[in-house]
């Protein structure tokens, strides 16, 4: 009788994780709670990082399968994978944003490019460490243009198996933003430049806020096939917004589609941190390469917005350059925090998403010509 | 002379010349975007589109 109570005990915790569990599933749950921990106590992103947390710590407990083929969340990574989720990401990002401010001041789009630099120190530091092809090298640099959906996007076309540590990397930097930026952004710039007031932009009229998706859809699609499903779908957004005529779409996608997709993106990506998969030597060298990535790109940017200054007549705040790194509105968000602690009456914010929207764009236009140079 | 596409080769120098071309046509796109952004002003001179008409348009 005794023999077979402990014989069913034993069954039964054969069917439980606890006979499985791993250092490696023990530190991972660590760094889950630390990204919950992030997300709850310093507010990074409570939108990314909570799910991305969440899902990594039930992940790394044994024994649920939930990653495993049949598994719930092998179900929300597949429409990753499939490249299903990043556009419609797009589309919701699309019917979010007013890219008034970009068309207003036209000639700032130019740190969108200017804050990409990350992208090309990076595929050319993961060229030297001798453990990446060419095409897994662009992958990793495409974590620099701080854009999850386009990260994937690029990813699934040039190394997909790389593509948890790039996704998980990609979002985590951009969640961890307001962390990263601000040193590069104090230590590039004085006191007097961070406190520059910059000039109030002209009003967009309707017309052009309706012209502006039908001509960037054409133009860029013209020049980057590649690339033509993430800004088909940005665009397509954002007319649906801007002609006003269809507002509930237009609310659909910008608020119940888009929070639908946050809720099985990010719940995708923190599934992929499994330990076996996760704590390798390339994973790290992944890691590191990505936060290089982030840190060139927003050192660039702020560098390119002092040379701009060099040209012109009234001065442009340098801390807007950072945001040319894209991830809207979070690098906006983040030049105008740093630029209100010098000034408490200075709003940069509007200023700041120029740069920041055109930083989507600088950001796709990398991402397009790496993929029509590298797929051939 | 005929010009024949050539890929990025897979070595270091690859990842330079590869990085150099992107970043050179990232700027040379994005200014060329901002050239046209630069026009779009001149839409305003063809009319102007009232909010509350479209608004009330269906």
């Amino acid at each position: 009788m005794f023999e077979q109570f402990i014989g069913l005990l034993v069954a039964l915790g054969q069917q439980t994780g606890l006979t499985s569990i791993s250092i490696g599933n023990i530190i991972m749950i660590i760094v889950g709670g630390l990204l919950v921990y992030l997300a709850l106590s310093k507010k990074y992103e409570p939108f990314l990082l909570l799910g991305i947390g969440f899902s990594c710590i039930v992940s790394n407990v044994p024994g649920s399968d939930l990653t495993a083929p049949g598994g719930l969340f092998y179900y929300a990574f597949r429409g990753v994978e499939m490249v299903i989720i990043p556009p419609l990401i797009f589309l919701g990002v699309g019917a979010m944003t007013d890219f008034g401010p970009m068309i207003s001041r036209p000639s700032l789009m130019i740190l969108g490019a200017a804050a990409h630099a990350g992208i090309f120190i990076a595929i050319v530091l993961a060229k030297m460490t001798g453990e990446f092809s060419i095409a897994e090298a662009g992958a990793i640099g495409i974590i620099g243009g701080a854009d999850g959906p386009m990260a994937i996007f690029v990813t699934m076309k040039l190394a997909p198996h790389l593509l948890p540590q790039i996704a998980v990397a990609a979002y985590s930097y951009m969640a961890l933003m307001p962390l990263i930026q601000p040193p590069v952004m104090k230590l590039l710039t004085t006191k007097e430049e961070r406190s520059i007031v910059m000039k109030q932009v002209r009003p967009v009229s309707r017309l052009e806020k309706i012209v502006f998706p039908f001509a960037i859809a054409i133009i860029v699609n013209l020049l980057l096939p590649p690339v033509a499903p993430l800004i088909t779908m940005l665009m397509l957004g954002n007319m649906l917004r801007e002609v006003l005529l269809v507002e509930r779409l237009a609310n659909t996608a910008a608020n119940d589609l888009m929070n639908i997709i946050t809720i099985i993106l990010t719940v995708a990506v923190g599934s992929t941190m499994a330990a076996d998969r996760f704590l390798t030597y390339k994973t790290m060298l992944i890691i590191g390469l990505g936060l290089i990535a982030f840190l060139g790109g927003t050192a660039s940017g702020v560098i390119g917005a002092k040379i701009m200054n060099l040209f012109l007549k009234e001065k442009i705040n340098p801390l807007i350059g950072s945001a040319g790194i894209a991830s809207v509105p979070i690098a906006a968000r983040v030049a105008h925090v740093v630029a209100l602690k010098e000034n408490p009456y200075n709003f940069l914010i509007m200023h700041a998403m120029g740069p920041n929207l055109a930083g989507v764009f600088g950001t796709a236009i990398s991402g397009g010509i790496m993929l029509a140079l590298l797929i051939q | 002379m005929t010009i024949v596409p050539m890929t990025v080769p897979d070595t270091l120098e690859g990842a330079v010349i590869l990085s150099i071309v992107d970043f050179f046509l990232s700027i040379v796109i994005i200014y060329g975007i901002s050239l046209i952004l630069h026009l779009f002003p001149l839409l305003n001179k063809l009319g102007t589109i009232s909010d509350e008409r479209l608004k009330g348009g269906h």
